[in-house]
């Protein structure tokens, strides 16, 4: 019995690993956005793509909001015809959790420039992207392929004065995609509070 | 106990969460006297903060100390954390709730004036989660402490409870072995009995994702440790027993093999001594009267034809042969087969030590017959029967069962073999084999060619049985060699606890030598078994579980580890080394500091960092701040640092900026590192 329970474990943690691997084609999902329209990755197959885990009571978070500094990266990759997909995982009546309505006021209220703020309540994509911090950042390119993982920068603290003199991952990985380099770290650990599923 | 509320308290919709303070260990500053600080935080019920690596989420708590010049500051001894599990989100992190203790050393300097006090102040800031995460700080929190020649003991209680918690940096007693394939460490541990369960805390270099690790077997079949991570890392292995826990430093990294270069004389020298100690088998009691009877058997069975006698001695060669590689293969099988698959790094291992002392000490008493070692008789029947066949198989199976019939005289001598043959690698075990085989074989063959040379052959007589005791006095000065390693491993004290239990043992086997007697009666023989057996189980249990298992390395004594020659550090040293153009690593340590201990035995003080010294002509210096040294803090000081580890390489030629290497090291990080040093 313990033995199977081992190794169904295992089994489903290869499973959930193996999905997410930089090099490997993300995977698909389809979640409601704050207007409560059906989004799908699918649908913007041919440009890149960034997907930011979010909860606006992680004092992590607020470090990026506060300050501006995820609103003027949201904003320098909507100029660059980047999608950017923020994801809620919080469950209903965990912290950060958001109703259509209340994702729609939250977006409006933080001036957040993501293409989408997107209502994971049941935390399956969450799950499926092995998202674990708020905020977790992943990074597809235009062929649908995972090319960064991890981090939003390096300094992993909720300290604003941090922010000065970072080394900001995800704005280079974006960079090098522009220009055809490869990104460089595309794998790092991300940092801040537990996704609240 | 009068509480107090710190205006440095964490408040949160009314509610406080962390409360912090600091508290030294005595109660005054002794001029140039190290002495311990604690931050203490108490966390409100369910809130908790984070252990040096936090998992998933969450960050560690972080000290910056302001402290008056001079001062210098330690690392933070973090207690072992509780290991955090959301299940269902499949997030783990390493935390602390309730209360927890983080403890430091202070270096003050040794000119301060007694009767002034000074403040020590510290900048803390944390993160305290429960289902939500509130990030807290204390800025300026403050101890004040008076300077005085003398200091007495302060919060001694509390200091207590938490040091045992903080893992040990000595080689743990039990063995640990890693190996990696592609990304997925696994480590085989063998633990001590009495384990009821293991639980492994990984300390990942900075930034670098790695998978949860995970734990799977029990006490008796040994536990699996498995993570997955790109890089090496450091680790904490906690074992608990039924009334405590205890937690070790370990490197989780698969041991570089040693480099061969310093194998070869030790290895032609272990040669000789092999075949040195197989001729002397021949002159056993057991053995010797022997030799002459077989060769006369050889003329016999091939009449007058010196070819067929010279067949019959390498047959019976050959079999002394099989029978010796024989016993390497076995050893080499064990080796492999798992739970002994470690031997070869438990010289470090004081329990490792203390078996081979055990046996060499049992197999001397034997050698000067204080007990003997008896073939049960239905088996030597067996054995003597078929090895009567006649012809060359029969000789080649007399050399073997010869052999195997010496062996109540030469069994000391292969049982002590056997016992370092395991720590060596296959080819060597079957090398050193091989030449014993060869010594025992030598006479035979020898004499198989020149029967003539028969007379020279010395009589037997009573001087074998002299012989024989005598040779249990090497066996004696191997057993000096082995105390004199547990000495450097735990301590003088170690080595009574040792010798204790060995003379207990001795006369254990002493009765059990009296009770073998023929004329014994058999009632008496089980009484004298009994006491025997008694006395050995009182002696371990006394000696070796109570008493010795508790000494620790003495603190002040250096690890010579075989190790690195430092160089003591002087600031004119250095400057001259570098003028010379030699690269010059310099490592900034102090014995009261855990990890610069750690780092040394893991990452420095290996043989593929001393091979790369060596190679590169780098020259190892040591600053050792253990007592307040102002040459040594202002050096740390010119390079922005309070406190040690800190390790810092010159590399060859006077230009060259120094390269600074992290406070936690891992072997391969050293050595790339020094590859820069040319």
């Amino acid at each position: 019995m313990k033995i199977t329970l081992l190794a169904f474990t295992l089994l489903a943690t290869a499973f959930a690993h193996a999905a997410v691997e930089v090099g490997q084609p993300a995977p698909n999902f389809t979640l409601k956005d704050e207007a409560g329209k059906e989004r799908s990755l699918a649908e913007f197959k041919g440009s890149t793509v960034v997907l930011e885990w979010f909860n606006y009571g992680c004092p992590f978070v607020h470090k990026h909001y506060d300050s501006g500094s995820m609103q003027k990266l949201q904003k320098a990759a909507k100029d660059d015809h980047v999608v950017w997909l923020s994801i809620v995982s919080s469950a209903p009546g965990k912290e950060g959790h958001l109703t259509t309505a209340e994702a729609a006021t939250k977006k409006a209220e933080l001036t957040m420039h993501s293409t989408a703020l997107l209502l994971d309540e049941d935390g399956k994509v969450g799950r499926l992207y092995d998202a674990k911090t708020t905020p977790d950042m992943f990074v597809i390119n235009g062929a649908g392929v995972l090319v960064y993982k991890g981090a939003i920068d390096n300094r992993p603290t909720p300290d604003p004065a941090s922010l000065e003199g970072a080394t900001a991952y995800v704005s280079n990985a974006l960079a090098a995609l522009k220009i055809g380099e490869p990104v460089n770290p595309s794998v790092t650990k991300p940092y801040g509070c537990s996704v609240k599923y | 106990m009068m509480t107090v509320l710190s205006s440095h308290a964490q408040v949160y919709q009314g509610q406080t969460l962390v409360e912090p303070r600091l508290i030294a260990d005595k109660t005054a500053i002794v001029p140039g006297k190290p002495f311990r600080v604690a931050l203490v935080l108490k966390m409100a019920p369910g809130w908790h903060t984070y252990w040096q690596y936090a998992g998933d989420a969450g960050i560690p708590t972080e000290i910056k100390w302001s402290l008056p010049s001079g001062f210098g500051v330690g690392p933070i001894e973090w207690p072992l954390p509780e290991i955090n599990l959301q299940r269902e989100a499949d997030i783990l992190t390493y935390t602390y709730g309730g209360e927890v203790m983080l403890m430091q050393t202070i270096q003050p300097p040794a000119n301060l004036k007694p009767g002034a006090s000074v403040e020590l102040k510290a900048d803390v800031s944390w993160l305290v989660c429960e289902e939500i995460c509130i990030p807290g700080k204390a800025v300026g929190l403050a101890l004040t402490l008076p300077i005085a020649a003398n200091a007495q003991p302060a919060h001694a209680a509390e200091f207590q409870r938490w040091t045992p918690r903080v893992p040990s940096v000595d080689p743990p007693p039990f063995s640990i072995a890693w190996s990696r394939s592609g990304n997925q460490l696994t480590a085989k541990v063998s633990p001590p009995a009495g384990t009821t369960a293991l639980d492994f805390f990984p300390l990942p270099p900075a930034e670098e994702q790695i998978g949860h690790p995970s734990v799977s077997g029990s006490a008796t079949e040994g536990f699996t440790i498995r993570i997955e991570a790109k890089s090496d890392l450091r680790g904490v292995v906690a074992l608990k027993n039924v009334d405590r826990e205890q937690a070790w430093a370990v490197a989780a990294a698969p041991s570089a093999p040693a480099p061969p270069a310093s194998a070869h004389p030790s290895l032609l020298a272990a040669l000789l001594a092999g075949l040195l100690g197989g001729l002397i088998l021949n002159l056993m009691p057991c053995v010797l009267p022997v030799i002459s009877l077989k060769i006369f058997g050889f003329v016999q069975q091939a009449g007058q034809s010196r070819r067929r006698i010279a067949l019959h001695g390498f047959a019976f060669a050959a079999g002394v042969f099989v029978w010796f590689l024989g016993l390497g293969f076995l050893v080499i099988a064990l080796k492999s087969s798992g739970a002994q698959a470690t031997w070869a790094a438990q010289f470090q291992n004081p329990w490792f030590i203390l078996g081979t002392a055990t046996i060499v000490f049992i197999f001397a008493l034997n050698l000067f017959g204080v007990f003997e070692l008896t073939l049960p008789g239905r088996a030597t029947n067996a054995l003597g029967e078929a090895g009567g066949r006649e012809g060359l198989g029969g000789s080649f199976f007399q050399g073997m069962f010869a052999t195997l019939l010496a062996t109540p005289c030469t069994g000391p001598f292969l049982g002590t073999t056997l016992y370092f043959a395991f720590v060596q690698p296959a080819p060597i075990t079957l090398l050193i084999f091989g030449s014993i085989a060869a010594g025992m074989a030598l006479p035979y063959l020898l004499l198989s060619l020149q029967p003539g040379w028969v007379r020279f052959l010395p009589k037997p007589g009573v001087w074998m049985e002299r012989l024989k005791q005598f040779m249990g006095f090497p066996l004696l000065a191997t057993l000096l060699w082995l105390l004199y390693i547990i000495g450097g491993q735990r301590g003088a004290t170690a080595i009574i606890w040792v010798a204790a239990f060995l003379l207990l043992l001795g006369i254990a086997l002493w009765l059990y030598g009296l009770a073998a007697s023929p004329t014994v009666k058999p009632v008496k023989r089980v009484l004298g078994q009994l006491l025997a057996a008694g006395l050995v189980i009182f002696g371990a249990q006394f000696f070796l579980l109570d008493l010795f298992a508790h000494e620790q390395a003495p603190g002040a004594v250096p690890i010579k580890s075989g190790g690195i020659e430092w160089i003591p550090y002087s600031e004119a040293e250095v400057k001259k080394l570098r003028a010379e153009g030699k690269p010059v690593f310099v490592d900034f340590t102090a014995d009261w500091c855990l990890s610069c201990k750690f780092n040394e035995r893991t990452a420095i003080d290996t043989a593929a960092v001393r091979a790369k010294f060596s190679e590169l002509g780098i020259v190892p210096v040591k600053a050792d701040w253990t007592n307040a040294n102002p040459e040594i803090t202002a050096a740390l000081q010119r390079f922005g640092r309070v406190g040690v580890p800190f390790y810092v390489l010159y590399p060859a030629g006077k230009s060259d900026a120094p390269i600074t290497l992290p406070e936690l090291l891992t072997e391969s990080l050293v050595l790339d590192a020094l590859s820069k040093a040319r």
